[in-house]
């Protein structure tokens, strides 16, 4: 039985695509990966321009332990390694390959032998190789994720609740792979030592659940625990709370409570990348909205420009408004359709102005909907007063910090209040106090250590 | 060059829920057709009059207010029309039109719009316009007249609310019965005597999700529980109860003017305190004050209340537990302690 938590809202799912199949689309003529897929330290090109790169080979690699390498998804010439618009909007440095249709595989990675299927070492080891990261948006290094985890925790939690509203990418590889989805899950649980692990989905997806539990997922060391549907039900610590009931402490990970959370396609990433050999170079992305003739899962390999996505999509551009890398909840928008797909993409929205509910004049009545929807049990209302205010004291004391951002408040907002974004400008502001203050301590220290020197030297010299 | 469309960028979430302010205050709106219905059926062309004068003369002030001031118009939210139905319902019919109309101003010019406009008054607009009234009116403001209901049971224009036999500690003449105390035959403000009108448009209210339940279930259970326990000498103590539940403005009052947004808690916890508070204000002011009925002014010293309320009932965090809260405050004073002896 999965436990309750507090808040949460109810969208409109719009998971239109949920009965439709994943299509592969043709490879683009040219792919853009960017060397920033991941949290943590950015990686560095190990491919030039003219080199000659086959499907799957590494082009951008970093040894700190916070990254994971990035692969080839097309075969080709790499004809330009320079700074390139980066999904979220930076420039990064990007390996640009020609595409020669060949496909021609890399040999680099072979499939795990059936020993090293049981051995965590090996299985930690092919997750990093193969560059697998949270495939459900974070992208955060899943090897250093579960090296960090392992001895620490006691449960393992496999996120299957995609409870953003239109993503279909995770339903759909639960309905057309199920048994490789089990055995993913199989090596990810093998990886942290332990005997079970859960799996918790969203009701919505009853189809699923019934063809998961058909095959018999006890055998696998996994039980299916079927889920509220409400948003933000995937988060992470929501997903810790409906599974085991413990709460991840403000300012904490989940493995502070010895749980950790792994999602359903990088689940699926690390299958390929133990049984094929695959290293992390496609993954299903909805593209979907109002702007979509129709909402459909498709096969995308990373570094695919956004325009031959929409173009494969059917999408009618010039009626597009915003663009969002995500669900429509926590999702992204991104401003220049010609940067290449990335690892963490799991759904393309295009809006058009239709959808568009901000506000020019957006006032709070009061109503009281984002503390009855904050699933943190925080006070948007007065967090967003203190904000605007710029009082960062009494933003501290209203922990504007343990705010993660899922976006109920807005949503609910009748008033169309910017609250969410207003907390993304809170933390920054809180940081920059913090580092100022930092620096303010540091500054003094160094001061008193000067002045003391120069009493001392004061002192020498008078007595000489 | 061919020149490159940007797209629009803005921070998550991209997509909000259709439920903007207009379609709450709608939703309010509709909530209110029941009692309204009543109202208008048992005293007739007046009250329909008083209705129309103040649902005009709001969202007239508010318009000029704004404009004068420079500031966005903000009549589409239609809160502005609610605040004139709420007055609307908490006058006697028999006040004439100007006297709504002064109500009007005090409501949205003085009481809403020198605040700050929607969200920012700190009283309900509709009760404080009804408590200047009652000061500066109060010949009109306590003449009732006598529902469509009785028309044939008594030979008179204006008579007593049943809360005002009570207060004097008269006995109820045998038409106060519950029935008609319930379905609304009885002498009052326009919106408040049918208990079984407001009650549906509150199930409306619950069931649209405008309010929830905690304000008027602690509000009404409040005064139901204590006038049990407390009773009145000549009544029977159930008796007593109910006559104090089902008269007056309890309901009107708990349903549509204590769970105000702007002036009322938005802490879960919180609503319920306020909620309490307002029931045991109103039974103060029935057994104590000097005026018969309590539910305005309960509410409007409650109103007063709310934003301290709410600091004091805040919900804790998500993971943070009543132990870890008490351990907390264990430590805190471990430590004032060690640092008393250090001084020491």
């Amino acid at each position: 039985m999965p436990y309750k938590y507090y808040g949460g809202v109810h969208p409109d799912y719009a998971k239109t695509a949920a009965k439709t199949p994943v299509r592969p689309i043709a490879p683009p003529k040219q792919v853009v990966i960017p060397m920033v897929q991941h949290i943590g330290a950015p990686d560095h090109p190990t491919v030039k321009v003219g080199d000659t790169v086959a499907v799957g080979q590494v082009v951008g690699y970093n040894d700190a332990p916070v990254s994971a390498p990035i692969h080839a998804s097309v075969s080709g010439t790499v004809v330009a390694v320079e700074p390139r618009r980066h999904m979220l909007g930076d420039m990064v440095v990007s390996v640009v390959i020609e595409n020669d249709f060949k496909d021609t595989p890399c040999e680099d990675m072979k499939p795990l032998t059936p020993e090293q299927l049981k051995d965590p070492e090996a299985i930690i080891q092919r997750i990093r190789d193969a560059g697998v990261v949270g495939m459900g948006g974070a992208m955060f290094p899943t090897a250093f994720k579960i090296k960090g985890a392992v001895g620490k925790v006691d449960t393992l939690i496999i996120n299957g609740a995609e409870c953003e509203p239109y993503l279909c990418g995770d339903h759909r590889t639960m309905l057309e792979h199920p048994e490789e989805l089990l055995k993913g899950i199989e090596l990810v649980r093998i990886a942290h030592g332990l005997d079970k692990c859960y799996y918790g989905i969203e009701k919505n997806k009853q189809d699923a659940i019934d063809l998961l539990n058909s095959l018999d997922p006890a055998s696998y060391g996994i039980e299916i625990v079927p889920e509220l549907v409400k948003y933000p039900q995937g988060a992470e610590k929501m997903q810790v709370k409906a599974n085991t009931n413990r709460e991840v402490k403000p300012g904490g990970l989940p493995s502070g409570v010895g749980a950790n959370v792994v999602s359903t396609y990088t689940c699926y990433t690390i299958y390929r990348a133990c049984y094929e050999g695959v290293p992390s170079i496609e993954r299903v992305v909805t593209v979907a909205g109002d702007c979509v003739p129709e909402a459909q899962n498709l096969l995308v390999r990373f570094g695919t420009p956004l325009e031959h996505i929409f173009a494969e999509a059917g999408a009618d551009m010039d009626r597009v408004e915003r663009i969002c890398m995500g669900g429509p909840m926590m999702g992204i928008c991104v401003a220049d359709p010609s940067a290449g797909s990335i690892k963490g993409a799991s759904g393309l929205l295009l809006f058009s102005s239709e959808i568009n509910r901000e506000s020019e004049t957006p006032t709070c009545i009061r109503c009281g909907n984002c503390v009855a929807h904050c699933p943190m049990k925080l006070e948007p209302i007065y967090m967003y007063m203190y904000v605007m205010k710029g009082d960062i004291k009494k933003m501290e004391e209203y922990h504007v910090m343990d705010c993660f951002e899922c976006g109920s408040c807005s949503y609910g907002c009748p008033g169309r209040l910017p609250l969410t974004h207003t907390f993304k400008l809170g933390k920054a502001m809180i940081n920059a106090h913090r580092a100022e203050e930092k620096a303010r301590a540091e500054a003094a220290k160094i001061n008193a250590a000067v002045a003391a020197e120069k009493a001392k030297q004061a002192g020498k010299e008078a007595r000489a | 060059m061919e020149e490159k469309k940007i797209f629009k960028v803005t921070s998550n979430p991209i997509v909000r829920t259709p439920r903007g302010t207009d379609r709450i205050m709608l939703d309010v709106l509709i909530g209110l057709v029941p009692a309204l219905a009543v109202g208008i059926w048992q005293f007739g062309l007046n009250a329909a009059v008083l209705l129309a004068v103040n649902v005009a003369a709001c969202v007239f002030f508010e318009w000029i207010y704004r404009r004068l001031m420079k500031k966005n118009n903000t009549i589409g939210d239609l809160s502005a029309v609610v605040t004139g139905v709420l007055l609307t319902c908490v006058m006697p019919s028999n006040a004439p039109w100007w006297v709504g109309l002064i109500g009007c101003f005090f409501g949205i010019v003085v009481v809403k719009q020198l605040y700050g406009g929607i969200g920012k008054n700190f009283l309900n607009p509709a009760l404080a316009a009804r408590a200047f009234l009652s000061a500066a009116y109060a010949v009109y403001m306590t003449s009732w007249a006598v529902p469509a209901a009785m028309s044939g049971t008594v030979d008179a224009v204006t008579m007593a609310t049943p809360l005002s036999y009570l207060h004097n500690g008269d006995a109820l003449p045998e038409y106060y019965n519950y029935l008609n105390m319930f379905l609304g035959g009885i002498p009052g403000s326009i919106g408040e005597t049918s208990t079984l009108a407001i009650l549906i448009g509150g199930a409306w209210l619950l069931l649209r999700k405008v309010i929830n339940w905690r304000i008027p279930v602690s509000f009404i259970g409040t005064v139901a529980v204590l006038t049990l326990i407390f009773g009145c000498e000549g009544y029977g103590n159930l008796d007593w109860m109910l006559y104090n539940v089902l008269s007056g403005g309890l309901f009107l009052g708990a349903f549509f003017m204590a769970t105000d947004y702007s002036t009322s808690p938005v802490n879960l916890r919180g609503q319920i305190l306020y909620g309490i508070g307002c029931g045991a204000v109103t039974v103060l002011i029935r057994y104590f004050g000097s005026y018969p009925e309590g539910v305005s002014y309960a509410i409007l010293v409650m109103n007063c209340c709310a934003w301290a309320i709410d600091r004091a009932m805040r919900p804790l965090q998500f993971g943070i537990s009543r132990a870890d809260v008490k351990a907390k405050k264990a430590a805190a004073r471990e430590a004032k302690k060690n640092a008393k002896e250090g001084a020491a």
